[in-house]
């Protein structure tokens, strides 16, 4: 007679492998299409190829990259459009502690604000590049008061601006809804001991409120800067393709210029390189604070 | 709608932020409202009066952009090219989630730790090298390779959005179906599925937002004439400045299915958004 002990965990053997044979379709297909590729990148980042020959020229093409004028001012453009994250998180604070007070229709509120982000970034750089060129509302109604018209797009600043008007208009809804989270999760008898204290609403907001979110404010911060540095390639691309000159390209926007330069694909693969390790560092960072945080 | 207010709040100042919420909304769906309005008029007549109301209205531009700039079939194809992505991805997502999140699988821990981090890689990583794979393997301006890209770009997030959601159902359920002894496919078919199903709702509702809403892939593996309604989209804008009523009406219709969407789901697709940002 067959020990049952043996039995159940001979099938319990049966049923992880059979577990490890479902995860395995989605493993394979990541470590194909997502892993590898990050390493064929960095292989690539070290030579000069057309993509069928490959000749090895060891950190070459990195040394280029950081010597290169070019990516220095496309940095600095990046950290110019670091403006829109203290813009955003003023605007997303501002709506989230007015939500939090529940008014009337707060929940419709709350699905408005949400509206830009079910559509894409290109579709919102579409919108508001139509809004602001030569023919678009803004200048019909620049030109209606009796104004000239702008040409937005054709003067760096001006187009920072726009596209920094079009993050924070984009994206705020969600980081309020993030904010508001983080101040439902705020023990609601303090706000009731302090009213009682005689505490006033600002005198709440500043001493109560906002210190107990601001691990949660952090954390936005950090996905913003975030966002800064890899996603705006949607905007830059359907708003600016770039220009004028470099004066709106982004390091994501430059890392899809210099990818299909004929020739060459290394610069643009170490290029994608440095941004991936940029990115990798500040997430790592963000993990680091968010959990000493959590600890204490 | 059950309205909780704030005890704590004056009741005197909650007109002002009522206001001032409600002028901030207008800021977001103002633009909208004036998008259909000028997609629904001729170039000349908004030109006349940008401003105003249009003096006729008229469906001319949704038919230019279906006759002439193949927005239709534009539409058609990312639909197909979402629905077969978003399909295959989440019944793998589904199944790797439920294996790594119930089961003590041979190297789960290494199997969940790398779908975790390969979340970070920006796609601007990816470009290149995917490009080549692809033509060496002939994908490069086929459907099934940009179909390939979405499902395995999207698989990090789907199988650690299931493999939250499965920890989070009730252990005792599925340990008694087990102890009945039904097997892994039986308990995951019949008890675990149907309890995640709101879960994997919403893991379709986003995955399809994003896939209809891509555009980096698109661009660099369809050849124009093959091409995608966002890409489409960002072409005409660049194209055509001078004719806002032709652009509003694109817009409109790339725009329609996402906040159709919203619409009939916004609850699920916040949760789930929140999600994404609670990682």
């Amino acid at each position: 007679m067959a020990d049952p002990v043996v039995r159940v965990s001979g099938w319990r053997r049966r049923e992880r492998r059979l577990a490890l044979l479902a995860a395995l379709p989605a493993f394979l297909i990541v470590a194909a299409f997502m892993v590898y590729p990050v390493g064929f990148a960095i292989y690539i980042s070290f030579t000069q190829t057309n993509g069928l020959r490959y000749k090895w020229v060891g950190l070459k093409n990195y040394l280029d990259i950081l010597n290169d004028p070019i990516v220095r001012a496309v940095f600095v453009n990046n950290l110019v459009f670091l403006i829109s994250v203290p813009l955003l998180i003023f605007v997303a604070l501002l709506v989230s502690v007015l939500m939090f007070e529940k008014v009337r229709g707060w929940k419709a509120f709350r699905v408005l604000f949400f509206i830009p982000n079910v559509l894409s970034v290109a579709l919102i750089g579409t919108m508001f590049r139509s809004a602001f060129g030569y023919y678009g509302v803004v200048n019909s109604a620049i030109a209606a008061t009796g104004g000239q018209r702008v040409s937005f797009f054709t003067e760096g600043s001006l187009a920072i601006f726009v596209i920094i008007l079009a993050l924070v208009w984009s994206g705020f809804g969600y980081q309020s809804l993030l904010l508001l989270s983080g101040l439902s999760a705020i023990d609601q008898q303090i706000f009731e001991a302090a009213a009682l204290d005689g505490a006033g609403w600002w005198r709440r907001l500043w001493s109560i409120t906002l210190p107990n979110i601001r691990m949660m404010l952090g954390f936005v911060f950090i996905i913003n800067v975030l966002y800064t540095f890899s996603s705006l390639f949607g905007f830059i691309y359907v708003m600016t393709a770039g220009g004028p000159g470099y004066a709106t390209t982004t390091i994501d926007y430059l890392v899809f210029l210099k990818a299909f330069q004929p020739g060459n694909l290394g610069p643009g693969a170490a290029l994608a390189v440095l941004l991936f390790l940029f990115i990798g560092i500040l997430t790592l960072v963000q993990n680091r604070v968010f959990r000493l945080g959590k600890e204490s | 709608m059950a309205e909780e207010t704030s005890l704590l709040l004056a009741r005197k100042a909650r007109p002002p932020i009522f206001i001032a919420l409600s002028l901030l909304a207008l800021t977001v769906v103002y633009p909208f409202v004036y998008l259909v309005i000028t997609s629904l008029r001729s170039n000349t007549d908004y030109l006349r009066n940008p401003l105003g109301l249009p003096a006729e209205w008229t469906l001319h531009n949704f038919v230019v952009l279906l006759n002439a700039y193949g927005v239709g079939d534009a539409f058609m194809r990312t639909l197909a090219v979402a629905v077969v992505a978003v399909l295959i991805e989440v019944v793998l997502a589904s199944l790797a989630g439920y294996s790594l999140a119930r089961y003590a699988v041979p190297g789960g821990k290494l199997i969940t730790g790398a779908f975790v981090s390969v979340m970070l890689i920006p796609g601007q990583v990816l470009i290149i090298p995917i490009y080549l794979m692809l033509s060496k393997l002939g994908l490069v301006g086929s459907y099934g390779g940009l179909v390939l890209v979405y499902v395995a770009t999207g698989l990090p997030f789907a199988t650690f959005f299931m493999i939250l959601s499965y920890r989070s159902l009730p252990q005792d359920v599925l340990e008694a179906a087990r102890v009945d002894g039904a097997g892994f496919f039986r308990t995951y078919f019949w008890v675990a599925m149907p309890m995640g199903v709101a879960s994997t709702a919403t893991l379709v509702m986003l995955e399809f937002l994003g896939k209809w809403n891509e555009l980096l892939f698109a661009l660099i593996l369809l050849p124009a004439d093959k091409q995608l309604l966002t890409p489409t989209l960002a072409q005409i804008g660049g194209k055509l400045d001078t004719n806002q009523p032709l652009v509003s009406a694109g817009l409109v219709v790339t725009a329609f299915v996402p906040l159709l969407l919203l619409v009939a789901a916004s609850n699920y697709i916040m949760k789930g958004m929140g999600m994404i940002g609670a990682k």
